[in-house]
């Protein structure tokens, strides 16, 4: 296992699809233990950039080292937690209980023969407890509310040990309430875990004022910074391109 | 009666055939219902046939042929959706038209209509051979040992492709290779259940299961059970009654699903 204290390294990263140029020169950098989010508005290559990073698309130009290790030989994937944008909608009927949906976290790290150790066993039923889902534990993931799906996606992730959440809008289709539970849970595993987290969302109102790092995506990284700097209007402005406004809710 | 049937040599054949394809087709066949790719056991089906005629044509194996012209089809089909991105389903009528118009021209060239095609048509419990056995026996058993050895990661594949991929397993290969088991196992299955009914015996008991709610291991467990039935039902009405064997198993596979359609009514 390679030491690095960045995991993640983005240096002027460019990516097209046909003739729509999607991001373009973005350098960023993510640290050990660091909570940031990524805001920007709708189209402007948030999710883009989560996917190129987790190796789901190839960039047009650039460079990407995940924990010091260009991604192409990347293999330390486990490393990763990755919550895709809708992996809250599931189909009803699809025949997965959410211990199994939470075990599939340990697949990649089981071996061939792939039957559960005791040390497999102890990360889901961890992962389980620490996201509130194990009284769900036999219920089908189709039967769950937007909310505790997504808990149980959260579950999954975290099963395999990660370094690194990534989590992609998870507020699509979920209600208020769960929202800030869901915030409050990334935070606390944060501090208390000292797992790095990096999320994605267009609701500038979740974002808490202790987040280390704020990324402001418009097809290019237009700023990267603290969240005093941020609720300052021009940089609004600046990334929605008309002049903003910045209501403060005390939670 | 059951122990009249089976001192006949051919019907200890048929079943172990039967219940060997109905352990492969059930196992498999519930990635590919998740998958929203039922069609593909119907498409290699005819596609089989191709290998069949042209083993009939040229006085070869036809079951052999069977597998190699599946098998290369689930190939070029994975390929063109995967790497050209093109829709499954499109893709699948193509190859499921194509193929049966192929398999008549040449069942056309070699003049004849004949008695052994049908047989591949719908299944026959007469007509398992012991190389057959043999044959089905070793393609049967590597199918098996990559099924259960690749069993979470085609489940994890099955549910979230993307993230299965980001966790670090290998999708593509997978996928290639479950296309190829699915192949090789319709190939196996023709004599038995015959070509143009296969596809209810991979995709019916996993629709089946699904219907009764339960976990992937509970629902793959059920599936198997209702396949392994209905095969048993099916060849011992085949048997009685002097029907085709894979008309009689799919219509015994239409029983359970309409019991489990009742029985968990919502």
């Amino acid at each position: 296992m390679k030491f690095s204290p960045s995991l993640f390294e983005v240096r002027d990263l460019s990516f097209t699809r046909g003739d729509n140029e999607i991001l373009k020169s973005v350098n960023l950098t993510i640290l050990k233990g660091e909570y940031c989010a990524i805001i920007g508005p709708n189209g402007g290559g948030k999710t883009t950039l989560i996917r190129l990073l987790m190796g789901l698309e190839k960039p047009t130009s650039g460079t990407i080292k995940l924990f010091g290790t260009d991604q192409s030989k990347f293999r330390e994937w486990h490393r990763i937690g990755y919550v895709p944008q809708r992996s809250a909608l599931v189909d009803a009927t699809f025949p997965a209980t959410v211990r199994e949906v939470v075990a599939m976290g340990r697949y990649a790290r089981r071996g061939i023969f792939g039957f559960e150790s005791a040390e497999d066993v102890a990360a889901i039923e961890e992962s389980m407890e620490q996201m509130g889902v194990s009284d769900l534990r036999d219920r089908l993931i189709g039967h769950l509310s937007g909310g505790q799906r997504q808990r149980v996606m959260i579950a999954r992730a975290l099963a395999s040990h990660p370094q690194v959440l990534i989590v992609d809008e998870p507020n699509t289709g979920v209600d208020v309430e769960s929202q800030h539970r869901f915030y409050d849970l990334l935070r606390v595993l944060n501090k208390t875990k000292g797992i790095a987290i990096l999320f994605i969302t267009h609701d500038v109102g979740v974002i808490a004022e202790d987040i280390s790092k704020l990324f402001f995506v418009n097809q290019t990284l237009l700023l990267s910074q603290t969240p005093q700097e941020m609720l300052r209007c021009d940089s609004m402005s600046r990334l929605y391109g008309t002049p903003a406004h910045v209501v403060c809710h005390n939670h | 009666m059951m122990v009249e049937m089976l001192s006949y040599p051919f019907m200890q054949r048929a079943f172990i055939a039967g219940l060997m394809i109905a352990l492969l087709a059930a196992m498999s066949g519930s990635f590919i219902v998740l998958r929203r790719y039922s069609l593909l056991s119907e498409t290699l089906a005819h596609v089989s046939l191709v290998g069949v005629s042209v083993g009939i044509l040229f006085g070869l194996s036809p079951l052999w042929m069977a597998v190699v012209a599946s098998l290369i089809a689930s190939w070029l089909i994975e390929y063109l959706r995967s790497v050209h991105g093109m829709y499954s389903d499109s893709v699948l009528a193509i190859f499921l038209s194509g193929s049966l118009a192929l398999a008549i021209v040449i069942v056309s060239l070699s003049g004849s209509f004949n008695a052994s095609l049908f047989s591949y048509l719908f299944g026959s419990i007469l007509s398992v051979s012991n190389d057959d056995l043999m044959i089905m026996g070793f393609f049967g058993s590597i199918s098996m040992a990559l099924l259960i050895l690749f069993f979470k990661e085609l489940y994890f594949i099955a549910f979230d492709e993307e993230v299965a991929h980001t966790s670090g397993i290998r999708v593509s290969l997978l996928n290639f290779m479950l296309v190829s088991i699915i192949a090789v196992i319709i190939a196996l299955s023709i004599r038995v259940v015959g070509t143009l009914l296969i596809g209810a015996l991979m995709v019916i008991p996993p629709v089946a299961a699904i219907r009764f709610g339960m976990g992937f291991f509970s629902t793959t467990l059920l599936s198997i059970a209702i396949a392994l039935v209905c095969v048993v039902a099916g060849l011992s009405l085949s048997f009685f009654f002097s029907l085709p064997s894979g008309a009689a198993i799919v219509l015994c596979l239409l029983v359970a699903f309409i019991f489990a359609l009742v029985v968990n009514r919502r």
